[in-house]
């Protein structure tokens, strides 16, 4: 369906996407996972014909988007990041506007306008200008119009930032839906939890470059990722610490906090406690973190999503 | 790019403010300099040197201001990502220019004409009997300072430069074009400078009309349409360059 091939943008002397390549089949939800500036809103903007690459090649649902832009737009439909509605109009004026943008046809606008503001929850709502809106319903409208040509794509880019939990949840139905329904979706996002609830495959973008992508157990087995129970103390010294280091191998310090590193926490966390004990020292804080987006993104790039 | 010009319409004939200061205040302005200069608002005056100035002058003035407004709207549709996301529509970039620049002569077709109507209706301004070469001078002036408006927006990248600049600009050229003086009464050397301003060509247009009483026909009066339409046609044109190279670049 999406074709993607050693994909760069430039701008000036800054290298946003240094030759990405992926593909994403019919009916896939892939995310787009990565920290501010890692390249998501860039490779969004191309795909959705806003900015032209300075190299390499995509192809949309069989159409090359360099050759044939116009063609490619008709199929996909794009969630920006920023809330991009008339405040002076209505949520049914500001759709109505969209729809007739992309030539809905007048008999059926009406009705697909009635439904999908039905699907997002604003039906009660959707004569009252947009400015009298919460954050969340002008996103959830934001989303509704660029669904009304019912695209066989759909492009969203960080479509839950700054919006209260229900309407998050809302539009994590939506997408649900939408997918369930057959719809293509390629999902960009700096929440994990997102991208581990959405997306059927993650490609984790950094500094320009997708440094993983597959499936979330593809990428734990990629990385043979260990998961660590974390020990903060209200007593740790070198001393102790290297004491810690001898009977433990796989261990890393942080200030007054160990990481100890297993592929069993479970099994081995009264081990790592009587160790702890034998060594004298007292406990303040202990947490087991297991293997997820966070940790995976961690060990790949040395860096956390919110960095 | 009809859907867009319906869309601006619709959100203009929303805004009580825009209206405001589109179709009212230019009447205020109107009717304020017409008492001050001569004492003229009584009718039976109408055709009167001073009348005719006023009207044309503070027309084209206001309108320029009108124009810039709607320019910017450009600036802000960048600015709150609607550009963006009509880009992502399947039209062709331009048609959002087209469609503005559409816009902007519907709206500075209307300011004229309710201009000049409320000019005879307060002053007995005669368009009566001047309706054919007054409407091509309507529409020429409306033609030459839209695209001025658009313009002054696809050089700016702010709405404070859009608007910073179109005070600056619009002043000038008003006072060098004979909206606040008569052309008649600057030094010689203004009055050279003044053909670079729209708002000679119009004012000028409008004399030709009212004061001159120069048939539509007369070769004087319709070099004074060409030019404005010459103006308004090279306007649009670097408009469209800069829109591609300014405008729609979006980072």
């Amino acid at each position: 369906m999406i074709h993607v091939s050693n994909l760069k943008m430039s701008f000036n002397t800054v290298e946003a996407l240094k030759g990405i390549s992926f593909s994403i089949s019919q009916g896939e939800c892939y995310g787009l996972l990565g920290p501010n500036g890692a390249g998501k809103t860039t490779t969004i903007s191309i795909l959705s014909t806003i900015l032209k690459a300075s190299e390499g090649e995509v192809s949309i649902a069989g159409n090359d988007l360099g050759k044939d832009p116009l063609k490619c737009k008709k199929n996909i439909g794009v969630v920006t990041q920023e809330i991009a509605l008339y405040n002076e109009l209505s949520a049914y004026d500001n759709l109505l506007f969209w729809g007739s943008m992309y030539h809905v046809p007048k008999k059926e606008l009406a009705g697909r306008l009635e439904e999908t503001v039905d699907m997002l929850g604003l039906t009660d709502r959707q004569h009252d200008k947009v400015k009298t809106y919460s954050g969340g319903m002008k996103r959830r409208i934001n989303i509704a119009s660029a669904l009304l040509h019912r695209p066989g794509i759909l492009f969203m880019d960080e479509p839950t930032v700054g919006i209260d939990p229900q309407s998050r949840n809302l539009i994590f139905e939506v997408v649900e839906k939408l997918h369930k329904e057959g719809m293509t979706i390629i999902y960009t996002t700096h929440y994990m939890e997102e991208a581990e609830r959405l997306c059927d495959r993650i490609g984790i973008l950094d500094d320009g470059e997708i440094v993983a992508q597959g499936t979330l157990s593809e990428l734990k087995a990629s990385k043979s990722m260990k998961e660590s129970v974390v020990i903060s103390f209200t007593n740790l010294t070198d001393e102790a610490y290297n004491t810690l280091a001898k009977k433990w191998k796989d261990l890393q310090r942080f200030d007054d906090t160990i990481h100890f590193y297993s592929m069993n926490v479970q099994g081995e966390l009264a081990k790592i406690i009587l160790t702890c004990n034998e060594c004298g020292l007292d406990f303040r804080h202990i947490d087991i973190q297991k293997i997820n987006l966070e940790t995976i993104f961690l060990s790949l790039t040395g860096k956390t999503l919110r960095d | 790019m009809i859907e867009l010009v319906k869309k601006d319409l619709k959100l203009f004939f929303g805004n009580k403010q825009d209206m405001l200061l589109t179709l009212v205040l230019p009447i205020i302005f109107i009717t304020l300099f017409s008492f001050v200069f001569g004492k003229l608002g009584q009718p039976g005056k109408g055709n009167s040197g001073a009348i005719v100035h006023v009207v044309a002058g503070t027309s084209v003035m206001m309108l320029l201001f009108s124009v810039a407004g709607i320019g910017g709207s450009l600036i802000d549709e960048k600015q709150d990502g609607m550009l963006k996301k009509l880009l992502c529509s399947p039209i062709h970039p331009n048609e959002i220019l087209f469609g503005k620049i559409i816009f902007a002569n519907i709206i500075s077709l209307i300011q004229l004409i309710i201009m000049f109507i409320f000019a005879w209706l307060a002053f007995g301004l005669d368009i009566l009997h001047h309706l054919a070469p007054l409407l091509l001078m309507i529409l020429s002036t409306a033609w030459a300072c839209s695209s001025f408006g658009i313009v002054l927006a696809s050089f700016a990248r702010t709405r404070q430069q859009v608007q910073g600049l179109s005070t600056i600009v619009v002043l000038v050229m008003s006072a060098i074009g004979g909206s606040m003086i008569p052309i008649f009464l600057m030094p010689k050397i203004l009055q050279d400078v003044a053909v670079i301003s729209v708002n000679y060509w119009g004012i000028q247009g409008f004399y030709d009309i009212f004061l001159r009483l120069l048939p539509i026909t007369d070769t004087d009066f319709l070099l004074r349409v060409l030019a404005l339409l010459l103006i308004g046609t090279s306007l649009n044109f670097l408009a469209f360059q800069m829109f591609k190279r300014n405008i729609r670049r979006i980072t």
